[in-house]
């Protein structure tokens, strides 16, 4: 069906459609000029079509980074191509607050967008449509796996940074920042400060909350050397292997310090012999990774649970006799449980 | 009498699409070539008045063919059909003495257009 | 359903793919300033066992980097996969003149910037030529700093075998890399290669 062979009372229905849906609508034009706003952008943000209608977007949202905006905005004028961001990236285009006092557990709405190009007649794009998707559900969940929020640029290379750096990374980053060092606070009590993994409470809460429902392997992962380096040398001894586990892993997976210089990785869904592959990978890459000019090894223990057998005690224990076994037969090895 | 065109690029597909692109009513003699070696040879027999020459080929590519014709001075005139649109190759192929650069997909309309201005084909 | 494609349709494909990279290449040439190198792109038909086998045009060993975004258009519908070397992040950096530090956080919005294009320009590209029009869902980052092996498991896939277009885009004189995977649904193939017959005709 032609644009044109849509009868009026269809146009009437549409308009009535993009007014009530339950996403975000704003056309911008060339200066970033709001020229369309529609329901859910009104009801948000509190701002009606006619107070926001031809002014620039980085007026009426100043916590909205230009910059940052225009960088994924700008391919979309330019080279016709819809661009995407997401709430990884950044939790929010449109800072709204959560609106639901019963089911919303998150502080503000967290969004996905597409910008899309909007051609006009000449073929040029004049006009761009930015949606804004509502995935505040998504996210809270995705947060609770992992326990990690996104908007706290961890910056990984350099582990030991202090904590209050983080919720002001760049100037790039949210120019508001209150939400992400609510998250901070809210995450030192479950997150070891030195390794940004798990602590040992909140890694048992989600394992056991993980293993009523899904299979998969446990690995533990102990440094071979001895405790008797200096402190610093340990504490980059300790965050170089949480890096590596943490660049090894899934979002989804659950990853831990236990004790000083004892991890546990849960892999969600993997079989035995994927754990083995992970943990030798670990094991492997840590060897060969020089700290401060020495060389450091560590020894795994693997275990597979099996879907059903929600025993997550038991499967820590035969981890943990898989470890002793690997520590026990020359060190920096993997050695797999088995029945 | 029918103007020797050669087309050349090493897929049937494309050849079949060029070929389809050719105006109407223009009195043609058309051969095909399926990468440049065969392009440079049917060149050679006079073949190719006209060319229309795909840049990514095996046994010798487009920027092959255009370097040969130049240095055995043959006659031709090259038009780059290309996928390979990115500003450096366009100024590559020019250099290297092609007459025009369309992008692909081809069609009637730009085969037209660009044969119209460059007195190929006589705007009647 | 057999999903079989013949020579001929093999041979469009790869043309049409052809064509649309050519496009993709060329806006990120512009976006970027550079020259893109665009090799053949390759057609096949995979099945499900072999998926990380077609991902292995990456370098296996290297760690990688992937995002993921599905798309569906007149009873088509697939999703395309883009694998960056994590070596790539450097140089992509310095082009896209990204100020902040390289972090987590950083890659992931040069991974967003630069797969936007790439996958939304391909797609329009193939869409245009088959006269189709494809919406695309939101991106999905499979993951960072991680192995090909992990990003798709085996064994947990709805078809058994399908048509698979593979494009390698590389930036010339840079560290830059990555593979570009369209994976079209089983039945959606049919439903292609009529279209394409449409064109061979």
């Amino acid at each position: 069906m032609s644009k044109s062979g849509l009868e009026f009372t269809e146009m009437h229905w549409l308009m009535d459609v993009l007014q009530n849906i339950d996403i975000g609508l704003v056309i911008l034009d060339r200066d970033y000029k709001i020229q369309l706003w529609n329901g859910f952008m009104e009801n948000h943000s509190g701002l009606r079509p006619d107070q926001v209608h031809d002014k620039p977007l980085f007026d009426s949202f100043s916590n909205i980074p230009a910059d940052w905006f225009k960088q994924k905005a700008e391919p979309v004028f330019e080279l016709k191509t819809r661009t995407f961001t997401i709430w990884e990236q950044r939790p929010y285009l449109f800072k709204f607050k959560n609106y639901r006092p019963i089911t919303g557990r998150a502080e503000h709405m967290y969004q996905n967008t597409s910008i899309i190009p909007l051609e006009s007649i000449d073929g040029s794009v004049k006009h761009i449509c930015v949606i804004i998707y509502d995935v505040t559900d998504i996210a809270v969940k995705q947060q609770d796996l992992a326990k990690v929020n996104s908007s706290v640029a961890i910056s990984l290379d350099t582990p030991s940074e202090d904590t209050p750096s983080e919720d002001t990374p760049s100037e790039d980053t949210l120019s508001e920042n209150t939400d992400s060092t609510d998250d901070v606070t809210n995450l030192a009590s479950t997150t070891d400060a030195l390794t940004k993994l798990m602590t040992t409470d909140q890694w048992q809460k989600n394992l056991a909350e993980e293993c009523n429902h899904s299979s998969g392997s446990l690995i533990l992962i102990e440094i071979d050397q001895p405790e008797d380096t200096d402190v610093d040398q340990q504490d980059d001894i300790i965050s170089k292997l949480a890096l590596l586990l943490r660049r090894a892993s899934r979002q989804l997976d659950i990853v831990g310090r236990l004790q000083h210089n004892h991890f546990a990785i849960f892999l969600v869904d993997a079989q035995a012999k994927t754990a083995v592959n992970f943990a030798e990978r670990v094991r492997s890459k840590f060897a060969e990774t020089a700290i401060n000019g020495d060389l450091f090894t560590v020894s795994a223990g693997v275990a597979e649970l099996k879907q059903g057998n929600n025993d997550h005690l038991g499967l820590y224990s035969n981890a943990e006799k898989a470890l002793r076994h690997a520590q026990g037969n020359g060190k920096n090895k993997t050695t797999l449980y088995q029945t | 009498m029918s103007v020797p065109i050669l087309i050349c690029d090493d897929s049937s597909f494309a050849r079949k699409q060029m070929n389809r692109s050719l105006p109407d009513n223009w009195d043609v003699e058309v051969t095909f070539a399926t990468n440049g070696l065969e392009g440079l040879e049917a060149i050679r027999q006079g073949k190719g008045e006209v060319v229309f020459l795909d840049l990514t080929m095996p046994e010798m590519d487009g920027y092959g063919v255009l370097e040969n014709i130049r240095k055995e001075d043959l006659h031709a005139m090259v038009i780059v059909v290309s996928g390979d649109i990115q500003p450096d190759a366009q100024a590559r192929v020019q250099k290297l003495g092609a007459m025009a650069f369309v992008k692909k997909p081809i069609d009637k309309l730009k085969t037209t257009q660009i044969l119209t201005e460059f007195g190929i084909l006589s705007s009647e | 359903m057999s999903v079989q494609v013949t020579e001929d349709q093999r041979d469009c494909y790869q043309e049409i793919s052809n064509v649309a990279m050519g496009q993709a290449a060329d806006k990120l040439a512009r976006l970027l300033d550079v020259y893109v190198i665009l090799p053949i792109p390759k057609i096949n038909i995979i099945s499900a066992s072999d998926l990380h086998m077609a991902l292995a045009g990456a370098n296996t060993s290297d760690n990688v980097s992937a995002v993921c975004q599905g798309f569906i258009g007149s009873g088509i519908a697939g999703e395309a996969l883009l694998i960056f070397n994590d070596a790539s992040f450097t140089d992509l950096a310095k082009l896209m003149k990204y100020e902040g530090s390289l972090d987590y956080h950083g890659e992931l919005e040069l991974l967003m910037d630069v797969s936007s294009v790439l996958i939304g320009a391909c797609l329009q590209g193939i869409g245009e030529q088959l006269e189709l029009h494809f919406n695309q869902g939101h991106p999905v980052v499979l993951g960072q700093h991680c192995q090909i092996d992990d990003l798709v498991k085996a064994g947990n896939h709805q078809w058994s075998k399908t048509l698979a277009i593979e494009i390698h885009y590389e930036i010339e004189n840079l560290n830059i890399d990555c593979d570009l995977l369209l994976l079209f649904t089983e039945d959606s193939v049919a439903k292609l290669n009529e279209q394409v017959d449409y064109l061979l005709d």
